[in-house]
């Protein structure tokens, strides 16, 4: 345990020597690396929290463009919605109107094809009640029903009108003008006789008279006197009774 | 405890193996932190990791004990409890002697302190440093002086007496007993030598830190 004088200096000597040492290569580099390294942290905090708050103001922003896109969008919606009603609404009446027109247009295109049908129908049923008519009458026909017939002439011509007398007289006025008288079947002397006797009393005048035979008249007669007709037969009358029911039919 | 071998004479100085054991941790130090700090980076290695975290963790020591000067303190007392942890475990390898088992170099650190208290005391607040010598009483001013050097001899046989006796036992026990019955002497060896180590650097700071905080309750007091 001696104490030696210069191990006691040079150890002093020493250890301030090793402390320069570690101070200029130790201590020194790692204080500087480790200042850099913290200057580093905190300048990467300092920008993480200055992007933090650039974040937070552009979240901010984006947050308002969102809720005034949100309520632009309801509001064109809205404007939308209110459009496609009232759209919807004038379609409806356009369609409503177009409905009825369309159900206007078929009920009177139905009614008129109702018609037309009814028409046909009647038409079809008179000119079958017209045929049965005149296949029934054409059996009927003989001589015993052109007699009765001969009888209803005679009492029309004696029912003749004046005015009917005048227009026979006016017609007869034509110089050679020759009465015709057509019959479905023959007519005696005696019935030809009392016929040329009042044809000669509404004339005023002997007029030459030709007899003819006509089966096609079914039954009865036809008086041509000039212009003017009489007629008295079953042909004629089915004719004109057809006309009246064609008429009646066509003015229903 | 043999003395220690001179190794050599410089003129009228004998270098002692002691010296010569110094000046190779010195080397070795110094070529190791050269050579682990010439590239640092801020994305460091594994031996860079080792070195911040030491020197952190002595920075933050020293900032417990006297916040606002480990910056300025940590040259000092990092090298006392580096020096002093690589002196003690000299000892373990063989045909060596731990530095710290000898009288003249626990001195020569126990004087560096008592002088080292002074410096920080007087580099901090002057000259006025002194006046606490004088406080609460002039008449503390023997009991002041009698206790800077009993503690002062005190570090530095505290510390040669540790390292030496663990050597010292650790050779009996090896010529008693045989080859492998130190080894669990040697483990203790290593743990005595960090904590002796933590305690000379431990108590340095707290004088130096003491010194300064003195001065400054004293102002505490006079406002």
């Amino acid at each position: 345990m001696n104490f030696d004088w210069t191990t006691f200096i040079l150890e002093i000597i020493n250890f301030l020597v090793l402390v320069w040492i570690l101070k200029h290569f130790l201590y020194q580099p790692i204080l500087e690396i480790i200042g850099k390294r913290r200057a580093g942290i905190e300048k990467t905090l300092a920008d993480a929290q200055q992007i933090k708050v650039e974040a937070d103001k552009l979240k901010q922003q984006h947050e308002k463009f969102l809720a005034e896109w949100e309520r632009e969008k309801e509001e064109a919606e809205a404007r939308l919605m209110a459009e496609l009603a009232a759209m919807r609404e004038n379609k409806l009446v356009e369609l409503n109107a177009q409905i009825n027109e369309e159900a206007e247009r078929h009920k009177v295109l139905d009614e008129r094809a109702k018609s037309e049908f009814e028409r046909r129908m009647e038409a079809q049923g008179i000119a079958q009640g017209l045929s049965f008519t005149t296949k029934l009458l054409s059996r009927l026909a003989s001589p015993e029903l052109e007699a009765n017939l001969y009888v209803l002439l005679l009492e029309d011509l004696h029912a003749l009108s004046k005015e009917n007398k005048h227009v026979i007289t006016e017609a007869t006025a034509v110089p050679e003008l020759q009465i015709k008288i057509q019959s479905a079947f023959p007519l005696d002397e005696k019935k030809q006789a009392e016929l040329t006797h009042h044809l000669s009393d509404i004339t005023g005048r002997q007029l030459p008279i030709e007899f003819q035979v006509n089966p096609a008249l079914l039954a009865g007669f036809q008086i041509m006197i000039g212009p003017w007709m009489l007629h008295a037969n079953l042909r004629d009358e089915l004719k004109f009774f057809s006309g009246s029911l064609q008429h009646a039919t066509a003015g229903s | 405890m043999e003395e220690a071998a001179v190794v050599f004479y410089a003129g009228p100085f004998a270098i002692t193996s002691i010296v010569v054991t110094t000046w190779g941790i010195m080397l070795l130090l110094g070529v190791f932190c050269w050579l682990a700090t010439r590239r640092l980076s801020l994305d460091p290695g594994p031996v860079q990791t080792m070195l911040e975290g030491i020197i952190l963790l002595i920075e933050e020591s020293i900032e417990a004990v006297s916040p606002g000067y480990a910056q300025q303190m940590l040259p000092f007392i990092g090298t006392l409890w580096i020096y002093i942890v690589i002196a003690n475990l000299v000892g373990i390898v063989p045909e060596l002697h731990a530095p710290t088992g000898n009288l003249s170099v626990t001195a020569g650190l126990a004087i560096l302190v008592f002088l080292s208290v002074h410096w920080f005391g007087v580099r901090n607040e002057g000259i006025r440093y002194l006046k606490h010598y004088l406080s609460p009483s002039p008449i503390l001013l023997p009991f002041h002086l009698i206790s800077e050097v009993t503690r002062t001899v005190a570090l530095a046989v505290r510390l040669f007496g540790n390292i030496m006796s663990l050597e010292l036992v650790a050779l009996l026990v090896l010529l008693v007993a045989g080859l492998l019955v130190p080894v669990p002497l040697l483990m203790l060896h290593i743990v005595e030598a960090l904590v002796q180590a933590y305690i000379f650097g431990m108590l340095a700071l707290i004088y130096v830190a003491g010194a300064m905080q003195s001065q400054q309750n004293e102002k505490g007091d006079s406002l």
